[in-house]
């Protein structure tokens, strides 16, 4: 276990070794990132010009909901798109074999693997915009902040049980990078709370595709609308939807060796 | 006798591949339906190697010596037979198994291109749990071997195709494996860079007598590395033994250049000699039988006399040995 | 010409045919955005007693199944493929062939929409049924439609192949485009209509090219505008081809020249 703490760290300090080199282009990506998150609340503030409530969401609840979409989805892009997109990359150019020649989990070394450290500039703006909107709401309690973090950590899996689900079909087709854009598309999906979604659509994002549920849950527990019981279902929810996905991805790859004939 | 390090028996491998033929409606075609086929990338083969042995596996493209090193590292899954490698089933990648063993490919790169190479190399040495003072002795002595000094701290990215080589064969040994599966390693090298790779793998064999099995349709090679050849032809073995004797039997011939001076050219026919293979300007290429030549060459320096500018007798290229082996059709050579 | 865009088409074809379910997710990923704000929207209007300004319920939904179809027709990526050519080396030999390399982007461009229509489609009617959408289309309408979709296109695709060819300057030209992306994420009524955007966005959106990609032609094929209005919006679109069209043959010109000083 430690080991792979380890291997972590050292794939985390190898890409910001990279990184601090190019100075310039590190600054434009966070300036970027500052461009795209206000053009985002510009959004929001578009639509709240017109009501004070959107389902029962105020504007200050609908940032702090924005702040944990940023959130999740910087984590996603810190370490888990880039890792995908190369895994894929690899199984294009058969540069795959190497990661599954290592004597360390190949699921690990593959899913894991780059890092993109400039995105840490995302999820802390997301932190900040979570502050923000909390600021205008009713005071927050240790036990709303405590379910609070259990709902990130399960979003990070949940985005993490989505893309290894997404890129086991790398396995299957060949050209796959458009896969991302399925996975930017549902992701993007919750940048507003699921509720506003209609019936069908709402159920897909919330159980099959449950990245919605990443990031509107977070935002129900530490603006206090969500109880321990829906807190529960969704650690049980991600458990679940983690396993399923590895199981496929193994599945996925047995398949690439031959195993499955 | 002593364990073999690598034991294949009936070994086999069938693929899938799509076929579509050409033209707009074909295209329309395949849209809706696909055609499939089976393809015999590896038709059943048997051999052992020793441990410290040096093996080359030759064949045409596409003759299955890739698909057959792929399952004995461990990448695929035989659709029959056996394989055993240092009494591990390869493919079921046990961290045991992976641990000792390496696998190289030329024209693929295992290493993050963005970053040094000794940063890859600190991330292999805890993949491989490889203890920090004999990673140091591994290093040192790669680093000696392939004069990486000045390459290990730069971007990957930034070293020529001969260096990026030298650097992978380090990623690729600083475990220490006892088995090595080099797939055409020296593939779209200079011919200077091609020289210091062969010298590298001939003196890691000789210094660590780790078993090596590569794949190459270099000829040079596999002469310079390899005592014995697996010849691989459609999927099935052609060939297992010394390379010398695969020459013998396949080409039982020796080349005779003849060169003359300048106005006799013309003038003189050496078909009587053997068999002309060619002849321009002044330089004639003969064929004659391995036994007779000497003789021939006696009556050539003697018949020619003064006309005669230089003569030379020569094995025949591997290349003309291993396409006779390929174009000959037969299903085996027997050594 | 059309012989070598024939050749062009085939080959566009059987490359596509190989990537059949790839394009399919793109087309997906642009579907959704519109939805999210579609239902976005819908949630407003019901919290404001069903409509926001001239919209109700019905008409957002008319605004954003139109929105969604001009986007697919409209829609082109030039920046990003151009980008990772030039990086690759793979602009060289395009470069020393008789043909501009535009036409390669505006076959694949073209071919892609082609064969992720009909997906497209099936999704908008699944959209439509589930909004309840109401269009107030007429056939003069209709007619105008065709032309403004057109021009959308051509402004769209002109104005990525300008950002586009700052790849020739600069390697991030990922900044730029990502810049442009958010200018059409907020004036070229996707985040609303652009009749609904407060104040100073609104007037921008007038000035700005966005609008003239998506917006106008969406409202013209929802029957939003009248056909007056319709007329202008369409001068304005006019207007920015040419601008745009100009400052490609200025930029590409430019272009080229930097690369092949630089060594290609």
């Amino acid at each position: 276990m430690t080991r792979y703490l380890r291997l972590l760290r050292l794939f985390f300090s190898t890409d910001l070794q990279y990184e601090l080199e190019y100075r310039t282009n590190l600054v434009l990506d966070i300036v970027q990132t500052v461009v795209i998150m206000a053009t985002s609340i510009g959004a929001i503030l578009v639509l709240f010009s017109y009501t004070d409530v959107l389902n029962g969401w105020n504007l200050a609840a609908m940032l702090v909901l924005l702040g944990c979409f940023y959130l999740v989805q910087g984590f996603g892009e810190l370490v888990l798109a880039p890792s995908f997109e190369k895994f894929m990359e690899h199984v294009r150019l058969g540069t795959l074999d190497f990661a599954l020649l290592k004597p360390v989990s190949a699921q690990f070394l593959v899913t894991l693997r780059q890092f993109r450290v400039t995105n840490l500039a995302q999820m802390a703006l997301g932190g900040v915009v979570i502050a923000v909107g909390l600021g205008r709401l009713p005071r927050v309690g240790i036990s709303e902040g405590l379910g609070f973090a259990v709902a990130v950590v399960c979003g990070f899996v949940l985005v993490y049980a989505l893309l290894l689900a997404l890129s086991t079909l790398a396995f299957w087709f060949v050209r796959v990078d458009n896969l991302m854009a399925l996975y930017w598309a549902f992701l993007d999906a919750g940048r507003f709370p699921v509720d506003i979604y209609p019936g069908w659509l709402r159920v897909t994002l919330s159980s099959a595709v449950p990245i919605g549920v990443a990031v509107t849950v977070p935002a129900q527990v530490i603006s206090g609308r969500l109880d321990f019981f829906g807190l529960a279902a969704l650690v049980a929810g991600t458990l679940v939807a983690f396993v399923l996905a590895s199981r496929f991805w193994h599945i996925g790859l047995r398949s690439y060796t031959g195993a499955s004939a | 006798m002593t364990e073999a390090v690598v034991d294949v028996r009936e070994l086999r491998k069938t693929f899938q591949v799509t076929e579509r033929e050409e033209g707009l409606a074909a295209t329309l075609r395949s849209f809706v339906k696909r055609r499939r086929k089976d393809v015999n990338a590896v038709a059943g083969i048997t051999f052992r190697i020793d441990p410290g042995e040096v093996v080359g596996f030759l064949g045409p493209n596409g003759a299955g010596k890739t698909t057959t090193l792929k399952m004995l590292a461990g990448l695929l899954h035989p659709s029959a037979g056996e394989a055993r490698v240092l009494e591990f089933v390869p493919w079921r990648r046990e961290n045991a198994y992976l641990k000792q063993m390496t696998l190289l490919m030329g024209n693929r790169s295992q290493l993050v291109w963005d970053i040094p190479a000794a940063d890859s190399f600190r991330v292999l040495q805890e993949i491989y749990r490889v203890p920090d003072q004999q990673f140091r002795a591994t290093l040192t002595e790669l680093t000696e071997l392939l004069e990486l000094q000045d390459l290990v701290h730069k971007p990957v990215r930034n070293l020529s195709l001969g260096e990026r080589m030298k650097v992978e064969f380090a990623a690729g040994l600083i475990h220490s494996p006892s088995v090595a599966f080099l797939d055409e390693p020296t593939i779209g090298l200079d011919v200077s860079m091609q020289v210091r790779i062969r010298r590298f793998v001939a003196e890691y064999n000789r210094r660590t007598g780790a078993t090596i099995l590569l794949t190459s349709h270099y000829m040079d090679d596999v002469v310079a590395l390899c005592k014995r050849v697996i010849v691989i032809h459609r999927g099935r073995l052609l060939y297992d033994g010394p390379l010398a004797d695969l020459a013998e039997r396949m080409a039982p011939y020796k080349v005779i250049v003849v060169t003359l001076h300048n106005g006799a050219a013309a003038t003189t026919d050496l078909a009587g000699y053997g068999n002309v293979v060619a002849a321009d300007e002044g330089r004639v290429t003969l064929r004659v039988d391995r036994q007779v030549a000497p003789e021939r060459t006696a009556r050539l320096v003697n018949d020619l006399g003064d006309r005669l500018a230089d003569i030379s007798v020569e094995d025949p290229a591997m290349e003309e040995v291993i396409d006779r082996v390929f174009t000959s059709e037969q299903t085996t050579v027997t050594p | 010409m059309i012989r070598t865009y024939r050749a062009l088409l085939v080959a566009q074809l059987q490359s596509a045919s190989q990537y059949r379910i790839q394009s399919v997710l793109w087309m997906l990923l642009e579907v959704v955005r519109p939805v999210i704000f579609l239902a976005a929207w819908v949630a407003v209007a019901n919290a404001q007693g069903g409509r926001v300004g001239s919209y109700d319920v019905r008409d957002f939904a008319a605004y954003y199944i139109s929105l969604t179809f001009v986007l697919q027709i409209v829609f082109s990526w030039n920046a990003y493929d151009f980008e990772f050519e030039v990086r690759q080396g793979r602009l060289s030999p395009k470069l020393l062939r008789p043909l501009h390399p535009i036409h390669y982007a505006i076959v694949e461009n073209f071919v892609w929409k082609l064969t992720t229509f009909i997906p497209l489609v099936i999704c908008l009617v699944i959209v439509a049924l589930t909004f309840d959408v109401r269009f107030r289309t007429t056939p003069a309408h209709l007619l105008l439609f065709v032309p403004s979709v057109a021009l959308g296109a051509a402004l769209s695709f002109l104005s990525g192949w300008v950002i586009a060819t700052t790849a020739f300057w600069t390697t991030r030209v990922h900044a730029v485009s990502t810049l442009w992306d958010r200018g059409v994420f907020i004036f070229a009524g996707m985040i609303a209509p652009l009749a609904l955007l407060p104040g100073v966005l609104q007037t921008l959106s007038l000035v700005l090219p966005f609008g003239y990609m998506l917006g106008v032609p969406a409202e013209i094929l929802r029957g939003g505008v009248d056909v007056q209005t319709a007329l202008v919006l369409m001068g304005g679109q006019a207007i920015w081809v040419v601008v745009f069209y100009v400052a490609y043959q200025r930029v590409w010109r430019a272009g080229v020249r930097q690369y092949s000083a630089v060594g290609a």
